[in-house]
């Protein structure tokens, strides 16, 4: 590993301090999970490297009129222990267990699988589809984002280098509301998704097979997680009634996403399986009355 | 010139100060400075669990914590049955229920059942393998393993 400038800040105001201060050459580790190994494949530019982690003010998890808070330093296990997540944002929940193995999940953090903005992040298409917004901090004051405005391209948000992600919140999940997030990856532990997808839907009563809210996100198919508004727009306007149904619809997702050939997947099996990832989560809560897995 | 960083942790029950280089990482300070050898690195990335320790009550991956970041933690490692009882239990049923072949996986898998039983004293099977699947092993086809950590939780648990 090259050598470092190793920096601590204990408060958000210090560490927007030293952002600003060396703005083009300073990198911000938390967990490290991810940072740590770039740094020793020498495939990280800075020089000074920010450590945040202990900054109290940016851990925890919160709710207020509503709304539910998970700050940025949150680790991925205090997401899958905290009883407001598994109530009000399961579908975070669901996706954030999948990611790496307890080792990573117990170091990793949700602000860190934000800004890293990996196109097969598994937290980012559940903080799509519980349509997430960021709160961005500098030292010149803070702007609000949503999380799809947040991605530009693989590796690249609209961060910038004297910001720090301060607050990621969404509205709470309602008691109609449900959903799942399904992964697809080599393995079942360790494994970066092949893709991934997330849906939240609210049902019009129960009873009923129609919905008229729909959100669906998938992930590791296109340069970032993308939305799939035709397969939103097919949910809210027909009704779930058959398999035969549900599988026209699941259909649709061929034509929301663009994935590309690498190492884990082709281009084509990645299109069949968004499909099919898709089609099979809404069997099961289908099959479950439409109320979340447990 | 690489930066050097003062720092003191508790490591298996006692208090440490020392200088660390910024740009070493947690798993090489724990072998080459405290000459505590347990802990193996296998892949150096996070990805096999050879290096499972515990931080702040945690099973983490040494490799991919930086040395500056481990001031003021409270770590535990194979060698800590002084802080950990459970360990003495853990290591005991690996060896009787032959959960041992190479030997190199071991500490990082007795760590992970150790972190798993303290949080979960009576685990099922399917928890047991959740349990360690932050940790790999290529010798024993995991069969044993999950046995021997069966027969921990059962051990501690009279």
């Amino acid at each position: 590993m090259k050598a470092l400038n190793y920096l601590r800040a204990d408060t958000i105001d210090s560490a927007l301090q030293y952002l600003d201060e060396f703005k083009q050459d300073i990198r911000i580790i938390a967990g490290g999970t991810d940072l740590v190994v770039r740094l020793k494949q020498d495939m990280v530019k800075e020089n000074n490297i920010l450590d945040i982690s202990r900054i109290k003010e940016l851990n925890g998890i919160f709710r207020e009129n509503g709304t539910i808070h998970v700050l940025p330093l949150t680790t991925h296990t205090d997401i899958l222990e905290s009883e407001v997540i598994d109530k009000y944002a399961f579908i975070l929940r669901e996706a954030c267990a999948t990611i790496g193995s307890p080792q990573i999940r117990n170091r990793g953090t949700l602000g860190g699988n934000i800004v890293n903005a990996s196109p097969a992040g598994d937290s980012i298409s559940a903080l799509f589809v519980q349509t997430a917004k960021l709160k961005l901090k500098s030292i010149n004051g803070e702007r609000v984002v949503s999380i799809e405005e947040f991605f530009t391209g693989p590796g690249k948000t609209i961060l910038k280098p004297n910001e720090l992600l301060v607050d990621i919140f969404m509205p709470e999940l309602e008691e109609n509301e449900t959903g799942f997030f399904k992964k697809l990856g080599q393995r079942d532990a360790l494994a970066i998704s092949v893709l991934n997808v997330a849906v939240k839907m609210r049902r019009r009563g129960a009873g009923t097979n129609t919905f008229d809210r729909a959100v669906v996100a998938f992930g590791a198919v296109a340069p970032t997680v993308v939305r799939g508004r035709r397969v939103e727009n097919a949910i809210i306007s027909s009704s779930l009634d058959s398999s035969k149904q549900i599988h026209y619809i699941a259909r649709l997702a061929f034509r929301e996403v663009s994935p590309i050939s690498d190492i884990r997947a082709s281009l084509k099996y990645r299109q069949d399986m968004s499909i099919n990832l898709l089609y099979e989560g809404l069997l099961d809560l289908r099959a479950n009355d439409w109320k979340r897995k447990t | 010139m690489v930066q050097t960083m003062d720092i003191s942790f508790a490591l298996n029950g006692k208090e440490y100060k020392l200088s660390v280089p910024a740009n070493a990482v947690l798993l090489d300070i724990i072998r080459d400075k405290m000459h505590l050898t347990g802990t193996k690195e296998g892949c150096g990335r996070g990805e096999c669990g050879a290096c499972t320790i515990l931080f702040n009550g945690r099973s983490v991956n040494a490799c991919l914590i930086l040395a500056p970041q481990a001031d003021g933690a409270e770590i535990v490692t194979v060698e800590g049955a002084d802080v950990e009882r459970k360990l003495l239990s853990i290591q005991k049923a690996f060896v009787e229920e032959g959960a041992i072949q190479c030997g190199f996986c071991t500490p990082g898998m007795i760590m992970s059942s150790l972190y798993l039983l303290n949080k979960n004293p009576n685990p099922s099977i399917s928890e047991i393998r959740e349990g360690i699947s932050g940790n790999l092993c290529r010798c024993t086809g995991y069969v044993k393993i999950i046995k021997a950590v069966e027969r921990a939780s059962k051990d501690i648990g009279k």
